[in-house]
């Protein structure tokens, strides 16, 4: 007990620490460097539009709510804290939303998760053409800090993901809107629980435990979606003390079960989504397979139910991470683990 | 018995050529389930079939022995049944046709299963209850009556059928392609890529069930229509003055390939080349006669795509090239060696 609240207690010090105190006001003319783009804001914006869940939900967190006149790129329903706002606000698209449908919206702003959906060669629209038509665009930075998104199919990670370009993406958000001190309270709060997270599971002493994490898979028995050791996933199990079975710097890598199998993994994370492209889409699915494939079946992690339900959405970099390391802490602390 | 001591006209081939190309297929099986991503000892897998077969009782680690039983024997068995089907399909297809050019996926059986497939993940059709497979067989069938009713309707000879092949092709590649503009994000659009360039990784002892009673049956067939098809390679009017129905040889044969290529495409992806490649080949081998080329090119293509898998999973360490990628690799300069050589025998 006294490790753990001292391990809190270091950790909650050295953020205070780090924290830089923000002014109660932004200082505009606001200039900021966002994904290699030069942006320079005279005031703050009046309305913005999201391309991405992640980037709508820390909108709403920062009490921006009322600002944001279109959201697209749903990937799974909007947290329930925030269920009755964004009932107020227009669904562009629950995928990609055309150009058109988002120029038309007049945005101060336009908040982006993916690079491919807006970026060098985004799928709505390239940063410039947003520019030409005189709306800046900010992407949250983790898409693009140590990441490379020209290859592999979902981008590929030269450094690990890390919270601090979730962290830094709120804190340039709540500048531009000019609400630095919600910023600040926000990340505070965000990283409190961070640090409890990891404390926790730091307190389990795990000597040689490792995980996989299955999002999904194009057909039942073929090589499923498992996360690679750059993304949101590798960082929560590096900072939980596990070690991931999977070797590929791509987002999510395609790899056999012939070898997630033999390197047995002591825990096994399963995405739960509401998503149903396809059949593994399911976590009941994805939970059936495991236990009555021939040879998933025998894993030690199957065999002991070390079997841990995430929310997908979470293993994408967004403010759900925190809420994801806390579940996952938790279950570690759960399975008895040496 | 005096048969036997002085082997007949039928004998003789099967004897020269059946004995080696069976211990081809053999080596193949056994290459295709020692060799994989990871190293397992030729030991260790003579130990599970002796535990499967002959109920031995040694001891092996079980994901060890499930890979082995349950992950590569099903994928190397149900890679030679595509190949086997393929190559007969070709075969079929090219006699009946007289088109050196025919595949399988002549009369649109592969675009039909492309959107079917995408159907199916993309527009979400069966909400999630169905697989890309169904749905790319569902495709792979309405395809072809398409192309089926086109070429019946445009006079039923055999350059109507090809035409509407190609029609019916171009038709089903459009609207796969416009499913995808309409509601794929990349993502989506990136399992639905992986999944039609030939993947072998979700294949298990129900696909090996499905797949070589299929291919039995195809290949019961041809061989049953081998005078046919002879015929047939001299044109449907001499087809027809030897008293061969050719209306109903002809729906027989094809429909019995369409179901057979669909059925691989559904398992498997569109493989392409061992159907178009692997019955020239083998003619070169065999010469033109079908009761020969049949079982020849059903062999050479089951022991073609083990190899072409086999090298799909070494060739890049860590990762599976998709085997169609593998197929055209290896297949297309082997293919034009094969004709060099010819000419230079000719």
């Amino acid at each position: 007990m006294f490790t753990k609240s001292l391990t809190t207690a270091l950790l909650g010090a050295s953020w205070l620490a780090l924290a830089q105190p923000s002014l109660a006001e932004t200082a505009y003319p606001l200039h900021l460097t966002n994904c290699g783009v030069d942006l320079v804001f005279d005031k703050a914006p009046e309305s913005a539009v999201t391309v991405g869940q992640a980037a709508t939900e820390i909108l709403y967190a920062l009490g921006l709510g009322d600002k944001v006149r279109g959201t697209s790129v749903w990937f799974t329903d909007v947290l329930p804290e925030f269920a009755a706002l964004n009932a107020s606000v227009e669904r562009l698209s629950d995928n990609d939303p055309s150009f058109e449908s988002v120029v038309a919206k007049r945005p101060g702003l336009v908040a982006v998760q993916y690079e491919w959906h807006v970026g060098p060669q985004g799928i709505v629209a390239t940063r410039d053409q947003f520019a030409d038509v005189g709306i800046p665009t900010y992407t949250l930075p983790a898409d693009c800090v140590g990441k490379d998104n020209t290859s592999g199919s979902d981008g590929t990670r030269t450094a690990m993901y890390s919270l601090d370009s979730l962290y830094l993406g709120v804190a340039e958000l709540a500048q531009i809107f000019n609400i630095p001190e919600r910023g600040d309270a926000l990340i505070a709060d965000l990283k409190a629980r961070e640090a409890a997270a990891i404390a926790k599971a730091r307190d389990l002493a795990l000597a040689d435990a490792s995980a996989v994490f299955w999002f999904s898979s194009a057909e039942m028995d073929i090589d499923p979606y498992v996360a690679g050791n750059g993304g949101a996933p590798a960082f929560m199990m590096a900072a939980l003390g596990l070690r991931n079975v999977i070797d590929s710097a791509e987002e999510w890598p395609t790899v056999s079960w012939e070898t997630i199998a033999r390197s047995n993994p002591t825990v096994i994370v399963v995405a739960r989504m509401e998503r149903r492209r396809f059949l593994a889409d399911d976590v009941e699915k994805k939970l059936e397979f495991l236990k009555t494939d021939p040879v998933a079946s025998q894993m030690d992690a199957v065999k002991n139910g070390r079997i841990v339900i995430l929310d997908a959405h979470g293993m994408d970099p967004s403010i759900r991470n925190i809420a994801a390391l806390e579940v996952l802490a938790d279950a570690l602390a759960g399975f008895g683990l040496k | 018995m005096r048969a036997a001591a002085r082997p007949g006209p039928l004998m003789r081939p099967l004897v020269l050529w059946g004995v080696p190309g069976f211990a081809a297929l053999a080596v193949a099986i056994l290459a295709g389930v020692v060799i994989g991503e990871t190293p397992l000892p030729f030991g260790m897998v003579a130990a599970v079939f002796a535990n499967h077969l002959l109920e031995a009782g040694h001891v092996v680690d079980p994901i060890d022995a499930g890979i082995i039983w349950n992950y590569r024997l099903p994928r190397t068995l149900v890679a030679a049944a595509c190949g086997a089907g393929l190559a007969l399909s070709g075969v079929v297809l090219q006699a009946i046709v007289r088109n050196a050019l025919a595949d399988p996926y002549l009369l649109g059986v592969s675009a039909g299963a492309s959107t079917g497939a995408v159907a199916v993940t993309i527009l979400g059709l069966g909400g999630g209850m169905i697989g890309i497979s169904t749905g790319a067989f569902v495709g792979a069938t309405l395809a072809f009556a398409l192309v089926a009713a086109l070429a019946r309707a445009a006079g039923g000879g055999s350059a109507q059928l090809v035409l509407a092949g190609i029609a019916g092709s171009q038709l089903f590649n459009a609207l796969t392609s416009f499913f995808i503009a309409k509601s794929a994000n990349a993502e989506q659009a990136r399992g639905i890529i992986y999944w039609l360039l030939g993947n072998l990784s979700g294949v298990r002892w129900p696909d090996v069930s499905l797949a070589l009673p299929v291919v039995a049956c195809g290949f019961v067939i041809c061989l049953w229509f081998v005078r046919a098809l002879d015929a047939f390679t001299f044109g449907t009017s001499s087809a027809a003055s030897l008293g061969i129905s050719v209306r109903r040889v002809q729906v027989v044969l094809i429909g019995m390939t369409t179901l057979m290529t669909a059925t691989m495409v559904s398992l498997v992806g569109s493989i392409g080349f061992v159907g178009l490649v692997i019955p020239h080949a083998m003619r070169f081998l065999t010469g033109p006669g079908h009761a020969r080329l049949i079982p020849a090119s059903a062999l050479a293509g089951a022991v073609f795509l083990i190899a072409a898998d086999v090298t799909s999973r070494i060739i890049i360490p860590g990762q599976v090239v998709p085997i169609g990628v593998v197929t055209a690799l290896v297949g297309a300069p082997g293919f034009a060696l094969i004709l060099i050589h010819n000419r230079s025998r000719a």
